[in-house]
This record gives C-alpha cells, sequence and structure tokens, in this order.
C-alpha cells in the first residue's frame, strides 16, 4: 500500500488521516466508483495499524456514504455521481468554515471576509499568470 | 472454544514489596491488547501470571479457554513467549535453536522461518553470543512467530530497540494478526507502538489496573483544552476534566472523559476556548498517572 | 502423552548437546583410566583407578551447577519454561540429564572394578560387595547435589550440597570399617550378601528414592518458578 503514510506528526486521530487519503484516492479517481477496496484487516496489516482504527475509518466512510460495506462482499467505493467532486467540495467547506471562524475571531463581518476572499483569489490567479 | 484469548478476574498476587491488586483483563480474540505502565508497575508480574511461570494469590486466570496455573502444559502449546530478560544460549547458533524448536513444535513454518531471517536481517548459523541486543531481541521474535502460535504474549518486545528494528518488529506483528485467529498481548512502556497496533490498552500503574478500554474509545475521551481566562474569572471544575494548569491568564484543561459539550461550558463561565486538541497516548499516560496518584493521596 | 514425553526427551538430549565437549573430555579420561587400570600391574592399576574416580568427582562437583544454576544465571529459564511443559517436567528431565552425565564416568568405574575383581581377580570375590557399597555412594551423593541444586536454585545452595555430600562418604566409610559384619568376609574367595550388606545397599537406594521424592514435592510447591 504505497502512498499510504500514518504520520505521527500529524496530531489528528490515525483514524482520521487514514479516512482522509482513502478520500483522497477516490478524488483523484486512483479508487474507481464501485471498486472493491482492501478488507478492514488486510488494510490494517498493510498500514500496520490496528484492526479496530481501521474499523472506525470504514464505519466513519460508510457513514458519509463514500463506501459501502456488504456482508460476505467485502468493502467497495460507493457509487455515486461525481464522488471526487463531492468530496473536494466537503474539503473546501471545512476549509471555509475555518476561515469563517477566524473571520469571526478577528471581528470580522461576512463582507469583510468576502472582500478578503476576492482578494486572495486575485492574488493567486496572478500568480499563476505566465 | 472461547470468545476470549485471555481472561483475567480478580487476580491478586502478593511479595514483600509490590502487591499486583484485583487486576481483570479481558482480550477477545483476534485482537491485539497494549500494557502499559512504568517499569515495576506489574507488567511482567502479569505477564509470568499469565504463562503460568508464577502462581497467582487470589483471582481466575483463563488463557485460550484454560485454567492457569493448572492447565499450563495444555495452553504453551498455542502461546507463544518472549521476555525482555529472556536470553537464549549463548554457546549455541540461532539454526540450532530453530532446530530445537521445530523439535517440538510441528505447526513450524520453515518458509516463514527463512523469510523472517531476511527480514530481520539474521543469519542462521552465527552463535548467540556473537549477537547485538536487537539481533538477540530479533532472534528470540523469530523462534516465535514461526511457529505460528494462537496467542503471543511479548513483555517488552521492542525496548531499546534502534526504530529500523522496531518498525521490522510491529510490521511482523502486525502481519500476524491477517489471521483472525491470532491474538497478541504485548507491555511495552514504548506509548507509541501501543498506539499504533493495540486493538486494547490495559494501563497499570503501582500494580492497578487505573484504565482498561478498546483504544479509540480510550484515545477520545481525552482532550487537552488551550484555554484563555479573562482577569477575575475562576475556572470551575468541570465533569470528565481531571487538571487544570494556569498561569496568568493562560489555562490547559486536560479531560478524560471528553464530551461534545465541554469547550461550550468552557464559554459559558466566560473563558475563550483557544484550541481543543487530541492528546498522545504518552501524554495521556503522564497526565494518567499523576491523576491516579493524586487520588490515592499518594 | 506423547508429546510430553517428547519434550522432556528433546530437554535431555539438549542438555547433553551443550556439554559436548565435557561429555567428550568424560569419555577419553574414563577411557583412559580404564586401559591404565586393564594394565594389571602397579602403579598403573592404582593410577587408573584414580583417574575414574576423578572423574566421577569432577563430574558430580560441575555438572550440576552448570547444567541447573546456569539456566537461571544465563537467563534462559524463561525460555525453557516458555515450553509446553511443567516446572515437575523440568525437574526431571533436568534430573535426567544431570544424573545421566554423571553415568557416563560412574558406570565405567564400576565396570572397571567389578571387572577387576571378578575377571582378572585383582583382589578376592568377598570385595564385590563392598565395591558395590562404597561404588553406590557418589551415586547418592550426586543426586543430592542435583536435588539441592534444583530446590535451592542458588550458587549458596550449591556450596552447600557440595559440602555435605563430599564430607559424607569419609564418615560412611569410617562407620563401614568399624562394622563386623560389613568387614569380615572381605578376604573370602565368594562374594558374600550377608543381611547387614543387603540392609546397606538397600539403604543407599532408600535414600535415593526419598531424596527424588522431596525433590519432587519441593519443586511442586514453588509457586514463583521464574
Amino acid at each position: 500500500m504505497d502512498g499510504f503514510l500514518i504520520s505521527q506528526a500529524d496530531k489528528r486521530p490515525m483514524y482520521l488521516q487514514i479516512m482522509e487519503q482513502i478520500k483522497q484516492r477516490i478524488a483523484v479517481g486512483d479508487w474507481a466508483e464501485g471498486q472493491q477496496i482492501p478488507s478492514i484487516r488486510q488494510l490494517s496489516v498493510d498500514l500496520q495499524v490496528s484492526v479496530i482504527t481501521v474499523k472506525r475509518a470504514y464505519l466513519e466512510l460508510e457513514r458519509e456514504g463514500v463506501i459501502v460495506t456488504r456482508h460476505g462482499k467485502g468493502s467497495q467505493v460507493a457509487e455515486g455521481v461525481d464522488l471526487g467532486i463531492q468530496l473536494r467540495e466537503a474539503e473546501l467547506d471545512q476549509h471555509l468554515e475555518q476561515a469563517a471562524k477566524l473571520g469571526a475571531m478577528l471581528g470580522m463581518t461576512s463582507r469583510d471576509l468576502e472582500k478578503r476572499l476576492r482578494s486572495v483569489v486575485e492574488k493567486s490567479v496572478e500568480k499563476e499568470l505566465p | 472454544m472461547n470468545d476470549f484469548a485471555v481472561q483475567f478476574q480478580g487476580v491478586s498476587k502478593r511479595y514483600k514489596y509490590f502487591t499486583l491488586d484485583n487486576i481483570d483483563l479481558q482480550l477477545p480474540v483476534g485482537q491485539v491488547m497494549g500494557l502499559i505502565g512504568q517499569n515495576g508497575a506489574g507488567k511482567s508480574t502479569t505477564i509470568r501470571i499469565l504463562m503460568g511461570l508464577v502462581h497467582q494469590d487470589e483471582g481466575q486466570v483463563q488463557v485460550l479457554g484454560r485454567h492457569m496455573p493448572e492447565e499450563q502444559i495444555a495452553a504453551k502449546w498455542d502461546i507463544g513467549f518472549t521476555s525482555e530478560d529472556l536470553r537464549l544460549y549463548d554457546a549455541m547458533t540461532l539454526e540450532w535453536h530453530m532446530g530445537f524448536i521445530r523439535s517440538i513444535y510441528s505447526t513450524w513454518d520453515a518458509e516463514y522461518a527463512k523469510l523472517l531471517l531476511k527480514r530481520f536481517g539474521l543469519v542462521a548459523e552465527q552463535k548467540m553470543k556473537g549477537l547485538s541486543h536487537g539481533q538477540r531481541v530479533k532472534a528470540a521474535l523469530l523462534l516465535v512467530l514461526a511457529r505460528r502460535p494462537r496467542l503471543l504474549v511479548l513483555d517488552e518486545p521492542t525496548t531499546g530497540l534502534d526504530p529500523v528494528a522496531r518498525h521490522e518488529i510491529l510490521r511482523e506483528l502486525t502481519g500476524a494478526m491477517a489471521d483472525e485467529e491470532c491474538s497478541i498481548l504485548f507491555s511495552s512502556h514504548n506509548t507509541q507502538d501501543v498506539e499504533q497496533i493495540s486493538d486494547q490498552i490495559a494501563f497499570l500503574d503501582r500494580g492497578r489496573l487505573i484504565d482498561s478500554s478498546d483504544k479509540e474509545t480510550y484515545l477520545d475521551r481525552w482532550r487537552r483544552l488551550r484555554l484563555e481566562v479573562p482577569a477575575g474569572i475562576g475556572l470551575p471544575a468541570l465533569r470528565g476534566v481531571i487538571a487544570v494548569k494556569q498561569e496568568g491568564r493562560i489555562a490547559i484543561a486536560t479531560a478524560n472523559a471528553f464530551e461534545a459539550d465541554l469547550p461550550n461550558a468552557y464559554e459559558r463561565t466566560g473563558a475563550r476556548v483557544q484550541r481543543v486538541e487530541n492528546m498522545t497516548l504518552e501524554e495521556i499516560f503522564v497526565a494518567n498517572v499523576e491523576h491516579s496518584r493524586e487520588d490515592v493521596n499518594v | 502423552m506423547n508429546a510430553q514425553t517428547s519434550v522432556v526427551r528433546q530437554m535431555v538430549w539438549k542438555d547433553i548437546q551443550m556439554h559436548r565437549k565435557l561429555m567428550a573430555s568424560l569419555m577419553i579420561f574414563g577411557a583412559a583410566g580404564l586401559g591404565l587400570f586393564l594394565v594389571k600391574r602397579e602403579p598403573y592399576t592404582v593410577l587408573g583407578g584414580i583417574a575414574l574416580f576423578t572423574a566421577l568427582i569432577l563430574t558430580s562437583a560441575f555438572v550440576p551447577g552448570s547444567n541447573i544454576l546456569n539456566e537461571r544465571k544465563r537467563q534462559t529459564l524463561p525460555f525453557l519454561m516458555s515450553l509446553p511443559i511443567s516446572a515437575i517436567q523440568y525437574t526431571t528431565a533436568k534430573l535426567l540429564s544431570t544424573v545421566g552425565m554423571f553415568l557416563i564416568p560412574w558406570t565405567t568405574l564400576v565396570i572397571a572394578a567389578i571387572w577387576m575383581i571378578a575377571v582378572e581377580g585383582v583382589l578376592p570375590h568377598g570385595a564385590i560387595p563392598m565395591a558395590l557399597m562404597l561404588l553406590t555412594l557418589p551415586f547418592v551423593n550426586v543426586c543430592g547435589i542435583t536435588a539441592m541444586n534444583l530446590v535451592g536454585e542458588t550458587e549458596g545452595w550449591n556450596g552447600a550440597a557440595q559440602v555435605i555430600f563430599n564430607s559424607v562418604p569419609g564418615v560412611i566409610w569410617y562407620l563401614i570399617t568399624l562394622s563386623p559384619a560389613l568387614t569380615r568376609d572381605l578376604g573370602s574367595s565368594q562374594a558374600v550378601w550377608n543381611p547387614t550388606v543387603l540392609t546397606f545397599l538397600g539403604s543407599e537406594f532408600a535414600v535415593i528414592v526419598l531424596i527424588l521424592a522431596l525433590t519432587y514435592y519441593l519443586q511442586s510447591r514453588k509457586r514463583d518458578f521464574v
């Protein structure tokens, strides 16, 4: 399982890291919709991580509708339109939530926040132009 | 036969200067249990009692469905044991040891043994006295792993090892878990290893079991909250918080029974929650020991 | 039980393998002593006898310590006890291998002595019972020393055992010389097995049995074996 890495430097719980990395694989298309994914035990062996952690990650992913586990058939990536995009959008929302929180801490109104977002987008577009 | 690989009920053992007091433990088949505690907390005693090498003064011990120490012979056919203070025969080679074990156990997997030699970087023809500490630990582990026992009982399997050796060992231990019937009980004061591969955690301190839980739930119960406390506000004792350290306006609260509402509870008192952090098992270890010693008024 | 006897057997074999160099030197020593003995002329006979007897003493002084105490000193005992055996079976294995290793020089000496008397006629046949009585003493000794090592587990106990069991033969020897029933027929041309002789031999055997019984009893009562 090259490409999977549980980092100790990452302070988040292991199961979250696993979830994120599975979602990433789906988002970039390495794991296609409906594709069989490693069993809990197999992934636990490959990642050298406890079964209970992988199990938790899979349960959460199933709850989020990202994967589906069928008794006796293992787990597969869920079928869903543009799952990759959905995941990216969920990721975006997370970042935006954080930005909103920080903005609130700084005492910004939502208009201030919008203005700031716009200027950031413009600056990053400038950077990408040749 | 039995759903549990290991069961301790009310186990006690009294020594002159140390008492193991009323230990209850359960390890379901197919899972990994990490025993953590300081040196002298009782980990080795617990493991010795598990192996039938030491007889408990009180309580029941069942390993793979067998009562210990009475049925230790039957149990030991299915158990692989190694310990930090265990040595192999200096004057003999690793190959000789492999032959010795093979002559006793019919479950010896010669192919796997050969693979382990390669993975662990060991030379079978070498005498044990020529091996470094790390190599000896790996050799003892090889003898146990190649038998594919139903239960691995390991007393400090990674203590004193360099990161590469530790990684090699953890790889084989988690590899062994590919077999659903295989269970592992190991003790360590290396919390990283326990955090990484354990399904269950048991926490010993001074002969008492101060915590026993599945790992994910356990890690989830602990949080560190960084607070900013305005002048004139005293932080109340909140449920689930076991320690608060404050200097000036900055406070750090350690919670061992975290609930989603806790940050709000602090905010309602006027303090500001700057950050809520998960804690590593090492941080939990220290906080837990400090807390439990306070409790007993030591 | 087949698997069990096999584990004990493997452990006895292991002990012998670990002492293979010692075993080899004992056999050479024994063969040399026997060879000297068979020259049938003084001083070679005496030298041969001394060589064989020395091998005997050295074995009972050295083997119990190296075979038993070392398991604890070198910390290999947890390894052995993690095998599918009980403390009792461990005791059996150690008794068998320790006394077994002693048997090599001992049997050689007994055969040599009896041969010299019965076949070669170096001494009158009346000496045979006495020879047996005296030769059985080192056997009792090694059982006692082994037992004390197993139960006591320390160098201190080994030392005490060596002192006790190596001084006892001297006392017994003296007592024997005082007994007319035992010394009366030394010179006769036939071996005389009178009741006193038989009682003496029987007692030696009984002591061995007692030592073993006590050993097993005490070992079974240990609650912290490792």
